[in-house]
């Protein structure tokens, strides 16, 4: 059975007292959708998504709106918010947590990308501290790897 | 027993108005504990559901979470954006005029979830504020609610509480108050924001490119929702002649609208707010405690007594009580409170001027606090998430004295046509 630990985590996360600007950055310059927020202890205490990134850079009554096609320009208020928002704390843009221990399966993986819609899940050891972040891309990768591997055979584990 | 029935109820509306923790929860907690300590009754707590109400709000929340989905009614309210041309005033009273139309013929909460985002977006383009326009729209949107049966909470509970009482009834007696009221209010805020709501040339001409069309060539089923609504609408129009309940017309247009506009059913009825209608179940238990235990009928005895048999002042008392307790506590559980003692009242009589009263006072006290009405506590929610707070005290500064010449209007109506 390929368990979470099998597959490749990456590890992505700010500390509790990072600012949205950090935050953003390590979102960005790894190119992940979703990282981790610890804190002294890495107990992840929140996700910061791109979701998350998104809305912070957005006026704050972009999520009240239901229909926005008729908007060509760019709202005033965009570049004063991206300025405004650099500096607040990451735990102001925190989502709440989905984990899972890395001695589950991979398919209670799957289960939790499927009933949570979340881009990557907080992989963490048995005293609940952070050991990486569990991208969907890298599971659903993973097992089409070993649903098509000729033997049945697990995967090869690849980083 | 009584005292319990009242204790519950007494804690019930406190509760509500301090925020204690959801209003749902509130009324579902008081409803199992007053048919859990025997003050009403398996079957009768069942029997005080109003059916009727629930199945009203139900059909209407399907007719309309569909028709909004459309994008008609952002297209609406960009339209009289655009065609207010930069003018504050313009914009004050057109914005005004299509939230309290919407109001009337949606309903209020609903009138302003649509309307609000859009100003929000609407006063970043324009560079201007946005508390002055959103405050304009709920006392708008609360005004605009009560001239018609479906328009706000209470009316819907009175109209089909009260048989006699027809759509058409609705807006005969209640529409031209309304009116009047919602353009001397809206005059009033005009005048207090006009500095406040000065617009650059140049931004209004950002508002003048937008396309509003835009998604509604998006969306949708758009022709046949419309119809949907405007037909359920000419329904209610003609449920009296037809002998059909408002409830029916509603269900029947939401039936209808699922058929020809849903591909989805179980998204569909996500539209339903559960948590409203959960509300008014235990609210209705509740109620239904305090006529169980004889309260409402002594409350009427006092009232009254109080009154002196006079039909005026009994009248003009249930208008400035009810608008004095929907600002305090909610016009939702006062109105339910209120209807079996107006029927009580009334024994096997009947006299509109005291519904029309109880309709006023209802409607125009959730004007006062920010609390008194959902549609406020919608709109102050929406401004605080979008990181425009408006206080308690900022509401209420404004909030009551639109209330009391609301009120002044009303007692004027009622002298003058009613009594």
């Amino acid at each position: 059975m390929t368990t979470i630990k099998d597959l490749t985590l990456v590890a992505a996360c700010v500390d509790s007292g990072a600012t949205f600007e950090e935050a953003a950055r390590l979102l960005r310059e790894n190119r992940l959708a979703s990282i981790a927020v610890v804190d002294a202890s890495r107990k992840v205490v929140g996700l910061f998504t791109d979701e998350e990134l998104l809305l912070g850079i957005s006026p704050r009554y972009l999520d009240e709106l239901r229909h926005t096609a008729f908007l060509e320009a760019e709202l005033p208020s965009l570049r004063e918010r991206a300025a405004q928002v650099r500096q607040e704390s990451v735990l102001e843009h925190v989502r709440k947590a989905v984990t899972v221990q890395q001695d589950a399966s991979a398919v209670h993986a799957a289960e939790r990308f499927v009933h949570t819609d979340e881009a990557a899940l907080a992989v963490i050891d048995a005293s609940g501290r952070f050991c990486g972040m569990l991208e969907r891309t890298e599971l659903a990768h993973a097992m089409l790897r070993r649903l098509t591997a000729p033997t049945g055979e697990p995967p090869d584990r690849q980083s | 027993m009584d005292v319990v029935a009242v204790a519950v109820f007494a804690a019930a509306l406190a509760a509500i108005a301090l925020e204690w923790t959801h209003r749902t929860k509130v009324a579902l907690l008081g409803a199992a504990a007053v048919v859990l300590i025997g003050v009403i009754g398996e079957e009768e707590a069942i029997a005080a559901i109003d059916w009727s109400t629930l199945g009203l709000l139900v059909g209407m929340m399907i007719i309309v979470g569909l028709t909004e989905r459309t994008g008609v009614f952002t297209y609406v309210a960009l339209r009289v954006a655009q065609l207010s041309r930069g003018r504050p005033v313009s914009l004050v009273f057109l914005l005004a005029l299509v939230t309290g139309v919407m109001s009337a013929f949606l309903d209020n909460l609903t009138a302003i979830l649509l309307v609000v985002p859009i100003t929000l977006l609407l006063a970043d383009l324009l560079r201007i504020s946005p508390i002055p326009l959103v405050l304009v729209e709920v006392l708008a949107s609360n005004i605009g609610g009560t001239a018609t049966l479906i328009g706000d909470p209470p009316n819907i509970m009175i109209g089909t509480a009260v048989p006699e009482l027809s759509f058409l009834d609705f807006i005969v007696n209640l529409a031209p108050v309304a009116i009047f009221t919602l353009v001397t209010v809206t005059a009033g805020l005009a005048l207090l924001y006009r500095r406040q709501l000065a617009i650059a040339p140049e931004r209004a001409g950002e508002v003048a490119k937008l396309d509003p069309a835009a998604d509604m060539r998006e969306a949708p089923y758009v022709k046949r929702s419309l119809a949907v609504l405007l037909g359920t609408i000419v329904g209610f129009f003609l449920h009296a002649p037809l002998h059909i309940e408002p409830a029916v017309v509603a269900l029947a247009g939401a039936t209808v609208m699922l058929l020809v506009a849903a591909d989805d059913v179980e998204n569909a009825l996500e539209r339903v707010e559960w948590a409203t209608i959960f509300f008014f179940i235990g609210l209705f238990v509740m109620v239904g405690g305090l006529e169980e235990r004889g309260v409402i009928d002594r409350i009427a005895e006092g009232f009254a007594d109080l009154t002196g048999g006079s039909r005026s002042l009994e009248a003009l008392v249930i208008l400035w009580g009810s608008a004095l307790g929907s600002a305090v506590v909610d016009n939702i559980p006062f109105t339910a409170a209120m209807i079996p003692v107006v029927q009580s009242l009334q024994g096997d009589g009947f006299d509109d001027a005291a519904w029309w009263a109880l309709a006023l006072g209802a409607c125009f006290g959730g004007n006062a606090t920010i609390i008194a009405a959902a549609a406020n506590v919608a709109a102050s929610g929406v401004l605080a998430r979008s990181g425009k707070p408006i206080s308690f005290f900022g509401f209420l500064a404004v909030g009551l004295p639109a209330t009391a010449v609301s009120l002044l209007i009303a007692t004027v109506y009622l002298m003058i046509f009613q009594l």
